[in-house]
């Protein structure tokens, strides 16, 4: 599903990442961690496509991410999902416009996109706020109204990265729940986070990052 | 249709939200588009009344005493088959004796006794209402003097060359001076779109996030742009307008230039409307020269 070969990153001139190689296999769920400025957010721009390694190779669905044409990153994008710390609604439209985003960007039919809607704010248990604008949501609404435009498209891969930063510990503990819901689902799912509680809840395989080195590399399937 | 749906709503819904920008948008459109149109306008009555100056350009061919009424007949169909001929009148030996006594009625005296006209006869000719060029009537009078049935061809040479060149500056100049208004009109909102870029950077990043392509980000901003454009262009016009109804009423008040003040007129209904998809077009550009700077280096 996901390979690295080799990567390294630099950001003007400062090691972000160093020689990473990694396999990831369908519907598995794996945490980075580390601490801050370990590489974890930058590992999860390489898969998505937001940055471009200076060295190294990264096939995400036996494609080239390196070799990806510019043009041709949107559309890498809308094969999977990502959920970020800092929300990223937009906030003078409501929740469903705002999960519904990437359906009208696909082009999808109302009739259909109002059918996938529904089903991910169901799944995220925020049907019931669909016509509230996101500006007035809480935060931890706001974060599953993310999750929900995140899995709205079925993506085979949901990235995210420290979704629950910005939550107190209940509200952490709930998403987290949701992710492992998702990932039961089989969507793959990659998440950095330093967070102790959501590493224990989620029980997937621990990729340790620190200062662009992997350091260790636990529970990866045989 | 969804998309296009999509497309009109945020383009509208941002000009309603992004009130401030907008109005400044439209604000610097209208005065940019004022001044670029201010010197159309300008342009287009200077040529109007370069135009009915023209007209009263004449060259007057004088056919040879003995002439023959169907030479004479030729002759004056040949002259007016040229495109730069617009009429031609024949005044004849006697008419141009009745001219002079009816111009000069105290020299009157001075022609008595001569009996037949001593005045030729001659043909006037009005150029067309066209831009003169000095070759075609230069090329027309040397056809005309190698006739062998014309004796004489008089026409103000210099006139015509100096109107020439004052045309022909005043393109140039029209040229320049519009390249350089339709630039200006072309930064402004340029720099608008991207002020409305800066304030929404967050939502770009957004659409970015979700896998909308650059075109798909760029249209609704297009159609904002567009809708600027338009709006700005219109409210120019309209400016243009009322200070051309200023204008015209002060100069008939005022009686400064008499009879040359009904030559002016504002532009045609055609030319207008040009002008409105000119700004709907400035609008877009300056758009699209924003979304590229800004596009073009990210992922």
């Amino acid at each position: 599903m996901i390979q690295l070969f080799h990567v390294t990153k630099y950001y003007e001139g400062c090691l972000a990442l160093s020689d990473i190689s990694v396999r990831i296999e369908k519907g598995e769920c794996v945490l980075l961690t580390g601490p801050s400025g370990a590489g974890k957010t930058t590992l999860l721009k390489l898969i998505f496509g937001s940055e471009h390694p200076d060295d190294g190779q990264i096939l995400v669905q036996n494609r080239n991410i390196a070799r990806l044409r510019r043009a041709d990153v949107p559309y890498h994008r809308r094969t999977m999902g990502f959920v970020l710390q800092d929300f990223k609604l937009l906030p003078h439209r409501n929740v469903f416009e705002n999960v519904a985003l990437p359906l009208i960007i696909r082009g999808l039919s109302s009739f259909e996109s109002r059918r996938k809607v529904i089903e991910a704010l169901r799944a995220v248990g925020m049907e019931h706020k669909q016509t509230t604008q996101a500006s007035v949501l809480s935060a931890g609404e706001q974060q599953r109204a993310c999750i929900a435009r995140a899995i709205v498209n079925s993506p085979i891969i949901l990235l995210a990265d420290e979704p629950t930063g910005n939550l107190d510990p209940h509200l952490t503990m709930e998403i987290a729940e949701l992710f492992k819901a998702i990932n039961a689902r089989g969507t793959t799912v990659m998440m950095a986070t330093h967070n102790q509680q959501v590493v224990e809840q989620l029980n997937g395989r621990i990729l340790r990052l620190d200062s662009g080195h992997l350091l260790s590399d636990q529970g990866a399937s045989a | 249709m969804k998309r296009i749906w999509y497309f009109f709503r945020e383009a509208f819904m941002s000009l309603r939200t992004h009130q401030a920008s907008t109005l400044i948008g439209i604000i610097t459109t209208a005065f940019t588009l004022t001044s670029f149109g201010t010197f159309l306008l300008l342009y287009h009555n200077v040529h109007n009344l370069i135009g009915r100056v023209q007209q009263n350009i004449q060259i007057i061919v004088y056919p040879k005493d003995d002439i023959q009424p169907q030479m004479l007949q030729d002759l004056k169909q040949v002259i007016q088959a040229d495109p730069a001929i617009e009429s031609l009148t024949l005044t004849s030996k006697k008419d141009a004796l009745n001219d002079f006594k009816h111009q000069f009625p105290d020299e009157a005296y001075l022609l008595e006794g001569l009996g037949e006209s001593p005045f030729p006869a001659s043909l006037v000719l009005n150029l067309a209402n066209t831009i003169p060029s000095t070759d075609r009537v230069s090329n027309l009078v040397n056809r005309l003097q190698q006739n062998p049935h014309v004796e004489r061809v008089r026409y103000n040479r210099d006139w015509i060359e100096r109107l020439t060149l004052i045309i022909t500056y005043m393109e140039i100049g029209a040229l320049i001076i519009g390249g350089v208004l339709a630039l200006a009109s072309i930064t402004i909102i340029a720099n608008t779109v991207q002020l409305a870029f800066y304030t929404r950077q967050e939502e770009i990043e957004i659409l970015r996030l979700i896998g909308g392509t650059n075109l798909f980000i760029s249209i609704p901003y297009m159609i904002e742009g567009a809708v600027i454009g338009g709006l700005g262009s219109g409210i120019a016009l309209s400016f243009l307008r009322g200070g051309f109804e200023l204008f015209q009423h002060k100069i008939h008040t005022l009686n400064v230039i008499g009879g040359f003040s009904s030559v002016f007129e504002f532009f045609p209904l055609s030319f207008s409307l040009l002008l409105i998809i000119g700004g709907i077009l400035l609008g877009c550009v300056g758009t699209f020269t924003s979304m590229y700077g800004w596009m073009r280096f990210r992922l």
